[in-house]
């Protein structure tokens, strides 16, 4: 009976199984062999080797789409765990009207980020824009240039719009972690002597290292990857400066080099996968038993 | 009683598939967001006078990006709206060159502007005529005592004049978030330069052929350096908008139907949005070619085919596609689509009302004056209008001077052959 029971369960992880080879394994091993030829979507496909792989890295916009990604994603993934985690502490606190400020700090994160992209897109613009005429009211003269017609500011509208769509849910896995703390070990530190720095360095970041490993891999993996906020606030200008390379497979994958963009896709995957698995490294031991 | 009726079920199943597969279904694709409703309504009539057929419009916003999806996936529609001529290359479209029932009743010079520099056949029909140049406020033209230019000083001194008289209005509104706009302005003042001096056969094969000599885009006095230079010293002057790389096409709209701007590069499908924002400017608009601006040159306006129809060659319902155009095509359906496209017909026998009529004399009058100049087709499949653009944003961005302007224009062009 028992060993009916082991077979059926064996047999009960199949569909999840397949839908993991159709859906996962299967395009990328189809993956990796398109992006060895020159298809261009259309015609026949001729093996070229590793020649996409060397021209991106020739490829001057390429290069500074692989800057902007990095740009992105570092102040990104930095800000976004600074701002939940003080947004965690803020909403850990009892106050009137807790429940509705976490709503508000979260609320951001379910609106999608084109949407999301264009409200900001509309905000900022200049001469036009809410925060222009806003900013003209108040006489803050500093504000009302254009944002987004250089890279330096274009980039700080990128990441910032991103941290403030974002934020909420860094927050909530923060929240998470500081209700999964128990009471009687910060009170010991409190009783012990420790002053407010110590027990945040020493008992409470300890002990919320599988919050910040959850957050910091999830900020890197979706701002490496960012599409859409890019899209709609600029899309990708002025010129190609703040492309990311999300949107450079899809530009070149639309310009008939399937072949090339695919390439771009795997060297993605790899530069998302060597942060997560350093990050994921740094905080594994670093990690304190409850 | 039971088997009675399973036996009826089972016929009214047979002969309700015998009449799906009857029915024949042509896929009709397009990216013209403009004349949807409108083609639906000619595709209504079409599937109700023509039992058996039944005609599916299907849009996309992005629909030239789309089209190569379907062909790599072998979903092609059976007729389609996007032509490219990488497409022509590879053999996508049917030959159309012998319908000469379309072609009879089709302007001389757009059958020209349909056909395959390569081949000498046609692959797509196009119904309408697009043109684009100078869209002008003449109110606020007549108010300063000013002309259309005919030479860049003249437009120059043009533009000084709304700066000084008037400093709330944008002398000339340029919406270059939108990178096609800005590779509009590449299409119609350089390229277009090059089309009249070189001549419209000769610069399509400089071009196909990518003959550096004569296309000579990266000289320090050539047609892109000197395109540069200009537009680089009128955004020194304020003579153009401030917020230029992120101003959209519905903000220039705006600016122009509010006063706010007196003029702006577009074509023909600019109009209904312009009339449909303030019905009453339709009086007000005014229509100039692209002023001369190199040495010897003369004006010029773009007077393009648009709207072109093409048939999959590989479609098994050629015969229901190419009914479905030919009713398309009638007189009666090709006036309500110049009229709702607001695009003269290129059609001689489709009289149709596309624009208030002072603007239409005004439109035909400059291309009477100006020289004509079509679409460049035949520039390299890697290097898009779009691509140009967004090397003008960075160009007023400040990312380019004019010399190297010029020089990655060129090299940008040379790479995408």
């Amino acid at each position: 009976m028992k060993q009916k029971r082991k077979d059926l369960t064996q047999w009960m992880s199949l569909p999840a199984l397949i839908l993991y080879g159709v859906f996962f394994v299967y395009p990328l091993i189809k993956g990796v062999g398109m992006s060895l030829t020159d298809w261009d979507g259309m015609g026949k496909a001729n093996f070229v080797g590793f020649t996409n792989f060397a021209r991106f890295f020739q490829d001057a916009r390429a290069m500074g789409d692989i800057r902007t990604t990095l740009i992105f994603a570092a102040g990104s993934a930095l800000l976004l765990n600074l701002v939940g985690l003080g947004y965690a502490f803020l909403m850990e606190k009892p106050f009137p009207g807790r429940g509705l400020a976490r709503v508000i700090v979260y609320l951001p994160a379910i609106i999608s980020p084109l949407i999301m992209g264009y409200i900001w897109y509309f905000l900022l613009q200049p001469g036009r824009g809410f925060l222009y005429h806003a900013a003209r009211q108040l006489g803050l003269e500093f504000f009302l240039g254009n944002w987004m017609s250089s890279y330096p500011t274009t980039m700080a509208v990128l990441i910032l719009v991103n941290v403030w769509q974002y934020a909420g849910m860094t927050m909530i896995i923060y929240l998470a972690g500081l209700k999964s703390i128990s009471s009687d070990i910060r009170e010991a530190a409190l009783m012990d002597g420790a002053n407010g720095w110590q027990r945040f360095t020493l008992v409470t970041l300890p002990l919320l290292m599988p919050s910040i490993r959850i957050n910091v891999v999830t900020n890197i993996i979706g701002s490496l990857s960012v599409f859409d906020i890019i899209m709609a606030l600029t899309e990708g200008g002025p010129g190609y400066s703040t492309e990311s390379l999300s949107i450079y497979i899809m530009r070149m994958c639309y310009g008939s080099r399937t072949g090339y963009s695919t390439a771009v896709a795997m060297i993605l995957f790899l530069i998302i996968l060597i942060p997560v698995l350093i990050s994921l490294r740094l905080t594994r031991g670093k990690e304190q038993p409850l | 009683m039971k088997r009675i009726f399973a036996w009826v079920l089972v016929l009214v199943l047979c002969l309700t598939t015998c009449l799906a597969v009857a029915e024949t279904k042509v896929s009709f694709f397009t990216g013209k967001i403009e004349t949807i409703d409108l083609l639906n309504e000619i595709i209504d009539g079409f599937n109700a006078a023509n039992p058996g057929i039944v005609v599916e419009q299907e849009y996309q916003n992005d629909a030239s990006s789309i089209i190569k999806v379907k062909f790599a996936s072998g979903e092609v529609p059976d007729v389609m709206t996007t032509y490219e001529q990488e497409f022509v290359d590879q053999g996508k479209y049917k030959d159309l060159s012998e319908m000469n029932e379309w072609w009879d009743r089709l302007i001389p010079s757009m059958r020209e502007s349909c056909t395959d520099l390569k081949t000498g056949k046609q692959y797509r029909v196009c119904t309408n005529m697009t043109m684009a140049g100078f869209f002008y406020n003449k109110e606020i033209f007549s108010k300063l005592g000013l002309t259309p230019a005919t030479t860049w000083d003249e437009f120059v001194q043009n533009l000084n004049v709304i700066h000084e008289k008037m400093p709330d209005v944008v002398p000339w509104f340029i919406f270059g978030k939108e990178a096609w706009h800005l590779g509009h302005l590449i299409e119609f003042i350089p390229h277009g330069y090059l089309k009249q001096s070189l001549g419209a056969l000769e610069s399509k094969t400089a071009m196909l052929n990518n003959d550096s000599a004569e296309l000579n885009f990266g000289a320090a006095d050539g047609c892109m350096a000197v395109f540069a230079q200009n537009l680089l010293d009128l955004q020194a002057k304020g003579l153009i908008n401030e917020d230029v790389l992120t101003a959209t096409s519905d903000n220039c709209v705006e600016a122009f139907v509010t006063g706010k701007t007196a003029m702006f590069s577009n074509g023909m499908w600019a109009l209904s949005g312009i009339l449909e924002a303030n019905p009453d400017m339709a009086d007000k608009i005014g229509f100039a070619p692209y002023p001369a601006y190199m040495p010897d040159s003369k004006p010029v306006v773009l007077c393009a085919e648009d709207s072109g129809y093409s048939i999959s060659a590989t479609t098994e319902n050629v015969n229901a596609a190419e009914a479905f155009l030919s009713y398309l095509f009638n007189a009666e359906n090709q006036k309500k689509y110049a009229e709702a496209l607001g695009s003269p017909s290129a059609f001689v026998d489709v009289d149709a009302e596309w624009a208030p009529k002072a603007f239409a004399d005004e439109v035909n009058a400059v291309l009477n004056n100006a020289v004509n100049i079509g679409f460049t087709n035949e520039k390299p499949a890697g290097f898009s209008g779009d691509d140009a653009g967004r090397m003008v944003q960075d160009l007023l961005a400040g990312t380019y001077d004019v010399q190297s302007f010029a020089q990655a224009y060129e090299k940008a062009w040379n790479e995408g052959f």
